[in-house]
């Protein structure tokens, strides 16, 4: 093989390696939630697992939307009602789906988790400024029709 | 790479401190009895080399200069012994070498922070040279002596070391410096005072002279001497060596045996010249050594004595011994979860006898680890405490106060992190005695009928769950009337409030309080004692100062053993569980709803022991829903702290446990938490997660009791 035919491979190699990564980036996976009929997604790369039936410890002096702390496997992980935080009335569930911000492990207690599912970037639209809803960075509707998902911004969350 | 040359930076500080701290003591003990041993001048004499030639080899110019300055300053006290030192300049020469002492700390504290080294050490270098001339001019006559002994002896002998050890190595065995280097070394295990001709060994460019003309180390004792010769017998590539005596101070020493000495010479230097002799020993000197008795037999012990030093250690990092704690934490944690397991108790009826063989077997094993681990970070505090006698002395000196400073239980062991997170605070305390503390004048404490020397207790005190450090001295005392006056004055006191005089002492402890009206280089700025609780406290240690106004005063540390394990008292509030640390605990008791007396402000108090104590209950606090309503269906427990003491309402008490402190989740802390009195929170056997009260936060923050 010769010096130029290599080149030219390489190159079309380049193109076609970058062609993948556009359509890699081009969808990303989000965990969606229910919580008061809000259909809610989480980025898939900060879940770190879904655990039910915890005890919850109570932590006196703190918002009623901090629910307590839960020992999970030895380690101590603060819990947050997604309802009282929105504050909407809570209901009894024991569904809690940690999450890992910055290095800040935390628990979110919502009332039932979805599925998993790739959504394209750009499908995901602003939030129109007159609805913005505090902890809500985007919207899409759902590739199935099966609803609109409203993308959470953890960081936002966590933020007091 | 980088890596590699941290720990050898590492090594190098830890060296050099130990060898700073090594020196500082023996110049206090030197300074008391006003001279310098012949042995205190030589251990400074190998200090001081040591210095140089480790700062030497970091490349630490300055020090090294420095170290090689003092180490002539010593090498001719060493000559002519501490009489070629005027008794009016001995006083000069200590404080000389303190502040050589300060500037090198100060200096290595600077590599520690990565500052750059100072450059500026002409005005000391100048100090030492004329400390130099001046010896050289009154010892010139001892100078000349010795000089001239130095320059007859300068190719067999070096001053002080008269037993020589010449020594060949096998022709064209490569590298000659570096296995003269391997000698030294060698030989070094086995005694540690000689000197190696040429000084350098290891220096490549010396290779070519040690394959010609050998090299030559140099004993002060016979005895080392023919330890080093048994080591270098079975080294391969050295060809020969031979011993020779010949200096004059053996020739002293030696005097009768003179002739036979320097007449053993000759027929040495003819074996030499053969090509492949056998090791020549110097029997009949030996003999002769040996015969001499006493004084050899007590090199010997003392030769015996320093390997007892050299103990067999290893330093760990210590972020590996923390993550060993963290694990054997979970491991008395599960073990607890195990042998209480849920399930057993599904089990009643059946014979668990095997089962609880085994548990009671593993409970002891895990208690063994868990203390064995926990010795592993013990420390004597005997090295904080003898920096303290530094601080004495130098601020009797300047504040012109004769004060001494007595130890006792210097070899109590306590955890790495303690001992850091004291030194700072006794440091303060010990400087408030000196500084508020003793009289300043003699004339006051003759009259007061006290010796006119004013004296410091430092204790350390181990009663097993704790760690009692005290600092005590005989001096004024406090007047509480002038700290209160001044409290009020600064408006941290109720000018119309009574106060106890536990209260009062309490002042002293808050931040911004200082009786000295002008701010001194020791104190005045009202940070000391402020800085004394806060440290302590951040080991969850306790502060207590007692006084007695003209006879002394006293001030109490109270640390527990090891902050990550401790004792807990488990109490229920409704559906939590929390955990009172043990050591805060006095007392707990039952009550009658008469018992609780009110104040005008609805405040509730009880009364134990002849005094009043404000009563918290736990569920109004943190708004829980009790199970215990009543008054008499609950308990009281009476915890005390350093600042306050009150009685805690709870419903019930669960039982003591040991259990493992776990820091809350940081999240938590952006809502306040620490400060409404929950300081962590531990894992139970079942899994379950109680909450610790950090008692002295629960009362100070809550609003109803924050106005007292």
């Amino acid at each position: 093989m010769s010096d130029e035919n290599m080149l030219f491979a390489t190159e079309e190699q380049q193109a076609n390696n970058k062609e993948q990564e556009v359509e890699e980036v081009a969808t990303r996976k989000y965990l969606t939630f229910r919580t008061d009929n809000l259909l809610f997604g989480i980025e898939a790369e900060i879940v770190m697992e879904i655990i039910t039936n915890y005890v919850v410890t109570c932590v006196p002096m703190v918002p009623s939307y901090v629910k307590g702390i839960i020992n999970l496997r030895g380690q101590i992980i603060p819990l947050l009602d997604m309802r009282q935080r929105l504050n909407i009335e809570p209901i009894d569930t024991d569904c809690i789906i940690v999450i890992n911000v910055n290095d800040v492990r935390i628990g979110i207690l919502v009332d039932a988790v979805s599925q998993i599912i790739d959504i394209p970037v750009d499908t995901i639209l602003p939030v129109p400024q007159h609805n913005a809803q505090k902890y809500v960075s985007g919207m899409c509707n759902m590739p199935d029709e099966s609803g609109t998902m409203l993308v959470l911004d953890c960081s936002l969350l966590l933020a007091d | 790479m980088a890596n590699n040359g941290d720990s050898i930076l590492e090594m190098y500080l830890y060296e050099t401190n130990s060898l700073l701290e090594q020196l500082d003591n023996i110049m206090l003990t030197a300074e008391q009895a006003d001279t310098l041993s012949q042995e205190d001048v030589n251990e400074i004499f190998r200090i001081m080399h040591t210095l140089k030639g480790s700062a030497a080899m970091m490349e630490f110019e300055p020090l090294m200069t420095l170290a090689h300055r003092i180490e002539d300053l010593f090498y001719l006290i060493r000559e002519g012994t501490m009489e070629i030192i005027p008794e009016e300049d001995k006083p000069k020469l200590f404080n000389l070498l303190f502040k050589f002492i300060d500037y090198f700390r100060g200096q290595i504290e600077n590599i520690e922070s990565g500052a750059p080294l100072s450059n500026d050490i002409d005005s000391f270098v100048t100090i030492i040279n004329t400390v130099i001339d001046k010896i050289n001019g009154t010892g010139a006559k001892k100078e000349e002596s010795s000089e001239s002994s130095a320059s007859s002896s300068e190719t067999d002998g070096v001053g002080g070391y008269p037993y020589t050890l010449h020594i060949h190595l096998d022709e064209g065995c490569g590298m000659e410096n570096l296995r003269a280097f391997m000698v030294v070394n060698d030989v070094k295990e086995c005694c540690s005072d000689f000197v190696v001709e040429p000084e350098d060994v290891d220096d490549s460019s010396l290779a070519q002279t040690i394959a010609k003309d050998g090299f030559k180390l140099h004993f002060s004792t016979a005895v080392d001497r023919e330890n080093a010769v048994k080591i270098i017998e079975l080294m391969g590539f050295v060809k020969s060596f031979e011993q020779i005596d010949n200096n004059s101070v053996a020739a002293e020493e030696q005097a009768p045996k003179k002739d036979e000495e320097t007449k053993k010479e000759e027929p040495v230097v003819v074996a030499e010249a053969e090509p492949k002799p056998e090791p020549v020993v110097d029997k009949p000197v030996q003999r002769t050594k040996k015969a001499a008795g006493t004084p050899i037999a007590a090199q010997k012990e003392a030769a015996t004595q320093g390997h007892q030093i050299k103990q067999s250690l290893i330093s760990v990092n210590l972020s590996k011994l923390d993550q060993l704690m963290a694990v054997v934490g979970e491991i008395v944690i599960t073990e607890a979860m195990v042998t209480a397991s849920p399930d057993l108790r599904g089990l009643e009826g059946v014979k668990l006898d095997n089962f609880n063989k085994s548990a009671r077997q593993l409970r002891k094993l895990t208690d063994e680890l868990q203390d064995i681990s926990m010795s592993l970070r013990m420390v004597p505090v005997s090295g904080t405490f003898q920096k303290m006698r530094r601080i004495v002395r130098d601020m009797g000196q300047k504040l012109g106060r004769r004060a001494r400073l007595t130890i006792i239980g210097e070899d109590t062991e306590i955890d790495k992190t303690i001992v850091d997170a004291i030194s700072d605070p006794i440091m303060h305390i010990v400087r408030n005695s000196m500084d508020h503390g003793i009289e300043p004048d003699e004339k006051m404490r003759i009259a007061a009928g006290k010796d006119p020397e004013g004296e410091i207790i430092l204790s350390a005190q181990n009663t097993g769950s704790e760690v009692i450090i005290k600092v005590e001295d005989d001096g004024g005392g406090v007047d509480t009337n002038a700290v209160l006056a001044k409290a009020i004055r600064q408006g941290l006191a109720n000018p119309d409030a009574e106060y106890s005089q536990r209260e009062i002492m309490n002042f002293l402890m808050m931040p911004g309080f200082s009786t000295n009206t002008e701010v001194t280089e020791f104190s005045g700025r009202g940070v000391g004692m402020d800085v004394v609780k806060k440290n302590i406290e951040a080991v969850s240690g306790v502060v207590q100062m007692t006084s007695e106004f003209g006879k002394g005063s006293c001030t109490t540390l109270k640390i527990p053993l090891t902050t990550a394990i401790m004792d807990g008292m488990e109490v229920a509030v409704g559906d939590s569980i929390f955990t009172i640390p043990i050591q805060n605990i006095r007392q707990s008791f039952k009550a009658t709803k008469d018992d609780i007396i009110y104040d005008a402000m609805k405040g509730e108090m009880i009364c134990k022991m002849d005094n009043f104590y404000p009563v918290l209950r736990l569920h109004n606090r943190y708004g829980l829903i009790p199970r215990a309503e009543n008054t008499e269906d609950g308990i009281f427990v009476w915890v005390e702290t350093s600042e306050n003491s009150y009685c805690l309402f709870v419903d019930e008490l669960l039982g003591e446990q040991q259990v493992v402190i776990k820091p809350l989740p940081s999240y938590l802390n952006t809502f306040g938490i620490k400060e409404s009195g929950i300081v962590g929170c531990t894992i139970l056997g079942d899994g379950n997660i109680s909450l610790i009260l950090d008692v002295s936060n629960l009362i100070s923050s809550d609003s109803g009791y924050a106005m007292f």
